[in-house]
């Protein structure tokens, strides 16, 4: 361990990147060692435990090496945490029954009496699913109707969506969740569509991006759930900007100065006006171009040469230049360079933020 | 300032960790019996305090304050709940937890959204929230959760919108690179003006003083790009024409046409919605039209578009005499007529045109003969000539429904920025100043004269975009596109500018497919096309040898019936969709585009087949390709030209263009006779 700490610090200095490439064993490396073990600075993240394994599963199958992983073993973690209804009549209760976020939220059901608290949440059950169409579960055994039927409670009369039946902020975030969750089940009876549309219109700023929630300033990780809300639920095509941009339902023009304007002097993306480029932006910014169809108009060579000085000597992505790589970044680092069409690595459905290649896994 | 870390990065020694970890987990096993068990004893809520101070992300910690703070008030004693400072004591605790929190990780999403909860529930000072906004708001001026929250409180406790104003001016003061301080005063000043409070209505009022604040920001560092942003909304401010209007029409006021059966297009300055019967009435002679459909040309399946179509077919009878038909489409109602920001048109129009009908006139059979959109095929335009005459009513009189919309107040704000912008660039070369300047200049003869279009600033205009891609590579195609849609504004006019671009076809090729004139807009290296309004009575149009991605927009031209795309950036089908709405088409040349060379990404349809994302023609297509696997791959283009009578077809030069999908070509368009230069047999 001591070695590895002296390495670390030599490493990062002096290294440019012109000689740099896409490292994907050393990734695969990094991935492979946190389905292992997670380290220490993901203890306060536990309660997002199945959120990090889809950043590590997804992130394998992106760099086609899911054959790292237990299938079998992910399969039965994944749905241990899925929140069951006692009975059809709890699914009017008001209780969404969808997927916990790790085991301490989900308290064991004992049959005393006592009321269990559910804490199955929307983003968990986002990444729960995620993770199960990318080893090519077989969806028909998911009860999804109790995750749609107990979903719909959760939506707010704004259409927006709240991500725990007790109550938490409600925002863009969690309408995407809706919708990625109802896309992915096949079975669109958990959302008011028509609502939860009008709520991502009222969240485009003037300056054509998008905020969290209505009035806030535009945000790179609100404009894509706006965007692949909208492209999921139907209301807004492929390729807008070579079709009739015009008379869309969201302003795409303005839309799109936006975004690429989120491309700064140094290649990356930034999520925000007059913030430095952060590696996971990439994707945020980088697929809402995509989905619009304008990802043509990006500095492809810049973007690639400032992720690889966020891409670490010893796999996976940092946030900025030359720091030490995270699980959230280096997902959002592999799916960037999926859009850059780098060899070696699987296509992405970008509305959904998994990769779209399946086979069979033995 | 930037990029603050949720954590510190200083190392921890392995033993501290460990011991930390130790901590942590007995504190949380502590915690989650005491939630299953529902315990809100004092002590109980102390482990939940120490755990939550340790990880605010721990969003079941969170839920469990809140079962707490409820059981805390619903159990006071009968003298605790007379006494109001009991209540308060009980918020101050919470309120005392959640700052810990927000120390520990101000971008916690439960600690801020557990303080809003908090503070909902009333009986808190407004001065105590505000004073930690302040810290937070010191600390990290870009914090999106201290400026939502801020917003909130704002909300809550009435705050005026003039204070926060103010706030907004002491940030900007501070730090005028602070985007976020810069967009909640737009927000702000949007709601002053909605609520016409006084020294905020009218906008002219607050936008000079506006204009001058972003100003002193911008020549401080042109570089920094908040203020520039600020900029474009105070631009947009002050140019908005506040109501959909119309723009233009065919066929255009006091025009004269010959056919019996004609398209009646309306032209919009925005995408609008409910163009009707109710709101729009057709009359021919004294007869009022009751059985006339409006539709929107737009490829969506949303009932908005910036032009509408129908068709009227004159009843002439059985009169042998020729005669001439008084039509007018008259605005009825035009408040039904909304934009799709849902303002309604107030402006009252109406188009007066004569058809005159000839009972002899028939029409010549359609010709056979190839046409070709060659050099050789054309020649200057002669003036006096009598194809002129319609062409000359339009530009005589397109204008005669257009309002004149110019306010003294606009064109002297932007005049007075156009000279502050060209001082800065006299001594900064800076290429955002050059797009603002851009911006205004066109902005300036937009507003300048109401009636004809004025071009004085578009040369200026386009040595600023062509410097703009030379200094600025990376934007070069947002240059170019903006560089193409001002020079085809200047092309189109007047009748002398475009004049310039028109040839007429000489006798040998002319024909009524061709009309007797084209449009040729070929080989000026354009990446967009727009002016669209101006250009309905085009017949003929060529745009070889440009750079198009796209055609959008082109669905107005409904008199289309000969179209040369040929040798441009065509990337799908699908770039093609505005062709399903020109019926009139009969010559149409896509060769040598980039159809097919970029693959169609099917693989994006995870959940559904590609047929699902097709809009009118799934059920006709699937009986069309019968199941034959070859033809299924085709089904974008089946889409595209379906419903068209095409008689003349060149794809060559296209990925997409081999045998296989010609022979499908032939089967789709039964009335197709020429082939890539091919009769088709």
């Amino acid at each position: 361990m001591a070695d590895d700490g002296d390495l670390l610090c030599r490493s990062y200095a002096d290294r440019g990147s012109e000689d740099q490439f896409f490292d994907r064993e050393r990734h695969i490396r990094y991935l492979e060692m946190n389905y292992q073990i997670l380290t220490s600075p993901y203890e306060s993240q536990e309660i997002n435990h199945l959120t990090l394994a889809y950043f590590i599963i997804s992130g394998l199958h992106i760099l086609q090496a899911l054959d790292r992983v237990d299938r079998e073993a992910v399969i039965d973690w994944v749905l241990s945490l899925q929140a069951h209804p006692k009975n059809e009549a709890e699914l009017n209760n008001g209780q969404f029954y969808g997927f916990h976020g790790s085991r301490s939220s989900q308290f064991q059901s004992v049959d005393n009496g006592v009321s269990v608290p559910n804490n199955s949440h929307l983003a968990s059950t986002y990444c729960a699913l995620a993770i199960l169409k990318t080893v090519d579960y077989d969806f028909s055994l998911i009860d999804s109707s109790s995750i749609s039927k107990s979903m719909k409670h959760l939506q707010q009369s704004d259409g927006s969506f709240m991500p725990i039946h007790t109550g938490a902020e409600t925002d863009l975030r969690f309408v995407y969740c809706a919708a990625v969750i109802s896309s992915l089940l096949d079975n669109w009876s958990g959302i008011d569509k028509e609502k939860a549309k009008n709520y991502i219109l009222s969240c485009q700023s003037y300056d054509g991006g998008f905020g969290l929630i209505p009035g806030q300033e535009s945000h790179g990780g609100a404009t894509y759930c706006a965007v692949a809300s909208l492209r999921l639920m139907g209301f807004i095509e492929d390729d807008l900007i070579s079709k009739c941009a015009s008379s869309c339902i969201i302003d795409v023009p303005l839309l799109l100065d936006w975004c690429l304007q989120r491309q700064a002097v140094d290649g990356g993306f930034q999520g925000r006006p007059n913030k430095i480029s952060d590696t996971c932006y990439a994707f945020w910014v980088g697929g809402v171009l995509k989905i619009l169809g304008a990802n043509k108009f990006l500095n492809e060579r810049t973007l690639r040469e400032f992720l690889l000085t966020c891409q670490s000597e010893y796999g996976g992505f940092s946030k900025f230049p030359r720091q030490l790589p995270d699980l959230y970044h280096s997902y959002y680092g592999f799916t960037a360079f999926s859009m850059l069409q780098e060899t070696g690595l699987n296509s992405l459905n970008i509305e959904l933020g998994i990769s779209t290649i399946h086979h069979t896994i033995i | 300032m930037h990029g603050r870390p949720r954590k510190s990065a200083t190392p921890v020694d392995e033993n501290a960790s460990a011991l930390k970890a130790a901590k942590i987990r007995s504190l949380q096993s502590q915690f989650l019996q005491n939630h299953h068990n529902n315990i809100y004893t004092k002590e109980a809520q102390e482990i939940n305090a120490k755990l939550i101070e340790s990880n605010p992300e721990f969003m079941t910690a969170w839920n469990y304050r809140k079962l707490a703070f409820e059981h805390n008030l619903s159990n006071q004693s009968e003298v605790d709940k007379e006494d109001a400072d009991h209540i308060k004591l009980i918020i101050d605790e919470e309120l005392r937890v959640v700052e810990n929190a927000l120390r520990k990780n101000f971008k916690s999403y439960g600690a801020w959204h557990h303080r809003k909860w908090v503070i909902s529930k009333g009986n808190s000072s407004t001065e105590r929230e505000l004073r930690l906004l302040n810290l937070f708001q010191k600390q990290d001026t870009r914090n999106f959760h201290a400026w939502n929250y801020r917003r909130f409180i704002a909300g809550l406790k009435d705050i005026s919108d003039e204070k926060e104003l103010q706030f907004t001016t002491d940030m900007i003061n501070d730090n005028f690179s602070n985007y976020s301080a810069w967009h909640n005063r737009s927000v702000l000043l949007s709601h002053l003006l909605e609520k016409k409070v006084e020294g905020y209505f009218p906008k002219e009022i607050f936008l000079k003083e506006e204009y001058e604040l972003v100003r002193n920001a911008v020549f401080t560092d042109p570089d920094d790009q908040s203020g520039w942003f600020y900029h474009l909304w105070l631009l947009d401010q002050t140019i908005k024409v506040d109501m959909p209007n119309l723009v233009s029409s065919w066929p255009p006021n006091g025009s004269e046409i010959t056919n019996t059966t004609f398209p009646i297009v309306l032209f919009f300055n925005e995408p609008v919605e409910g163009v009707n019967l109710q709101t729009v009435s057709v009359q021919v002679e004294d007869d009022i039209f009751k059985n006339i459909a409006w539709s929107p040309l737009s490829a969506n399946k949303f009932k908005c578009g910036q032009a509408w179509l129908t068709h009227l077919t004159i009843p002439f009878g059985e009169t042998n005499s020729s005669k001439i038909f008084q039509v007018k489409i008259r605005s009825e109602y035009s408040q039904g007529i909304i934009s799709s920001n849902g303002v309604p048109c107030s402006q009252h129009w109406s188009i007066a045109f004569r058809v005159s009908v000839c009972h002899d006139f028939q029409p010549e059979g359609q010709s056979l003969r190839r046409i070709l959109m060659t050099d050789e095929n054309f020649s200057t335009v002669d003036i006096n000539s009598n194809v002129m005459d319609l062409f000359k009513s339009y530009f005589e009189l397109a204008s005669d429904y257009e309002q004149p919309t110019s306010s003294k107040w606009k064109s002297e704000m932007i005049a007075s920025e156009i000279d502050q912008y060209r001082e800065l660039l006299s001594w900064a070369e800076c290429k955002i100043g050059k797009l603002t300047l851009a911006r205004l200049l066109m902005a300036n003869d937009a507003i300048g004269t109401p009636v004809a279009p004025n071009t004085t600033h578009v040369e200026e205009v386009l040595k600023l975009y062509s410097e703009l891609m030379e200094l600025d590579p990376t934007h070069y195609q947002y240059y170019k596109d903006e560089y193409s849609l001002v020079f085809l504004k200047q092309v189109a006019s007047s009748k002398e500018s475009l004049m310039k671009y028109c040839r007429q076809y000489k006798e040998s090729t002319s024909s009524n497919i061709t009309g007797p004139m084209c449009l040729r807009l070929n080989s000026l290296s354009l990446s967009r096309i727009g002016s669209f309004e101006r250009l309905l009575w085009v017949q003929s149009l060529d745009l070889s040898h440009n750079q198009l991605p796209s055609i959008e927009g082109l669905e107005a031209l409904q008199l289309l019936s000969c179209l040369n795309l040929s040798h441009n950036k065509i990337g799908s089908f699908m770039a093609l969709d505005p062709l399903r709405f020109l019926k009139s088409l009969r010559v149409l040349n896509i060769s040598y585009n980039e159809i097919g060379a970029h693959t169609v990404d099917t693989r994006r349809y995870l959940c559904s087949s590609p047929l699902s994302h097709t809009l009118d023609y799934d059920k006709k297509f699937e009986e069309f390709a019968a199941g034959d696997e070859k033809v299924v791959n085709f089904w974008e283009a089946y889409s595209v030209f379906g419903g068209l009578d095409i008689m003349q077809l060149d794809v060559v030069g296209n990925v997409a263009a081999d045998e296989r999908f010609k022979l499908f070509l032939v089967k789709l368009l039964p009335a197709l006779k020429w082939l890539d230069g091919e009769e088709v047999h």
